[in-house]
């Protein structure tokens, strides 16, 4: 009898899931940060605008990756449903606080797609995956470079704005 | 049915079964009288919709409006009105073709594409 099912897809049913929860997971951080956008343009933070802009297409970007791998490799991508996406924040630097949450935890979630795939023998999805494992060193070190401006700089007096002036100044150098 | 030399059986029980069809290269599921194609992500799908109905959900809910669960599966004419005994008959049914059909690529995988 033909092996129909892997001449279809070569995604086994769970790595499927997981890569669709994956591609739930950056489009929600898209949209997180083009609320963080929004936030940082209502409060006067050009620059920050313009970074969380940035920020946001690159994370549809990264769905957009796995969205077509999926579909590559004869599973089923699945366009994400985005809920509950924050609109409030407290203040500048909360907002980059939970920027480098996120990238933390989308940094755990790769991790743990690896490993899954790792154990369900999946080696091609590995390999595909080792983009992102690279792409989050730099993600977390540009929210973590920024988050350590407001220890640098100060909060206090024109701080946020010289805060603000220097977040397109970061910029990741790989070895 | 007449079960020709290209519905290869899949998995079989009391009240239907799964046949392959190679020269189609899609399955047929036979439950409830009829017989009814369905590509490879289709029953998949079906499969997912079949096992997200809460049984136990329908069991115990009063109402006679939740006796029966209409399921419409996708890429298919085919729509399918059950009660919950059939609802269960037909989850054992899908859940063994599954089971078949992963067996097969292990199969295939360990005995026939073994690399030269």
């Amino acid at each position: 009898m033909r092996d129909l099912v892997r001449q279809k897809t070569s995604l086994s049913e769970e790595i499927e899931k997981i890569l669709n929860d994956q591609i739930k997971q950056e489009a929600k951080a898209s949209a997180t940060y083009l609320s963080m956008a929004s936030w940082c343009d209502q409060h006067g933070f050009g620059n920050s605008t313009e970074f969380f802009y940035k920020q946001s297409g690159e994370e549809r970007d990264h769905m957009l990756k796995i969205f077509k791998y999926v579909n590559d490799v004869g599973g089923k991508a699945i366009s994400p449903e985005v809920t509950d996406v924050p609109n409030n924040f407290n203040s500048l630097r909360a907002i980059f606080e939970q920027a480098l949450e996120q990238e933390i935890a989308n940094t755990q979630s790769i991790s743990r797609i690896v490993e899954q795939c790792y154990k369900a023998k999946d080696y091609t999805t590995v390999t595909f995956l080792q983009w992102f494992l690279k792409e989050q060193v730099e993600e977390e070190f540009i929210a973590r470079r920024a988050l350590e401006l407001f220890d640098v700089i100060g909060e206090d007096g024109v701080g946020l704005y010289m805060i603000d002036k220097r977040i397109p100044d970061i910029k990741y150098q790989a070895e | 049915m007449q079960v020709s030399e290209h519905f290869k059986e899949i998995f079989r029980t009391e009240n239907g079964c799964v046949y392959q069809r190679d020269n189609k290269g899609c399955f047929a599921v036979d439950f409830g009288g009829y017989t009814t194609d369905y590509k490879i992500p289709c029953f998949f799908a079906l499969k997912r919709l079949v096992d997200n109905i809460d049984l136990d959900a329908m069991a115990l809910n009063p109402r006679k409006s939740s006796d029966i669960e209409i399921i419409s599966p996708c890429g298919s004419e085919r729509c399918y009105v059950l009660t919950l005994r059939e609802l269960i008959e037909f989850r054992e049914l899908l859940a063994g073709a599954r089971v078949m059909l992963q067996l097969n690529s292990i199969l295939h995988e360990r005995l026939y594409r073994i690399a030269v």
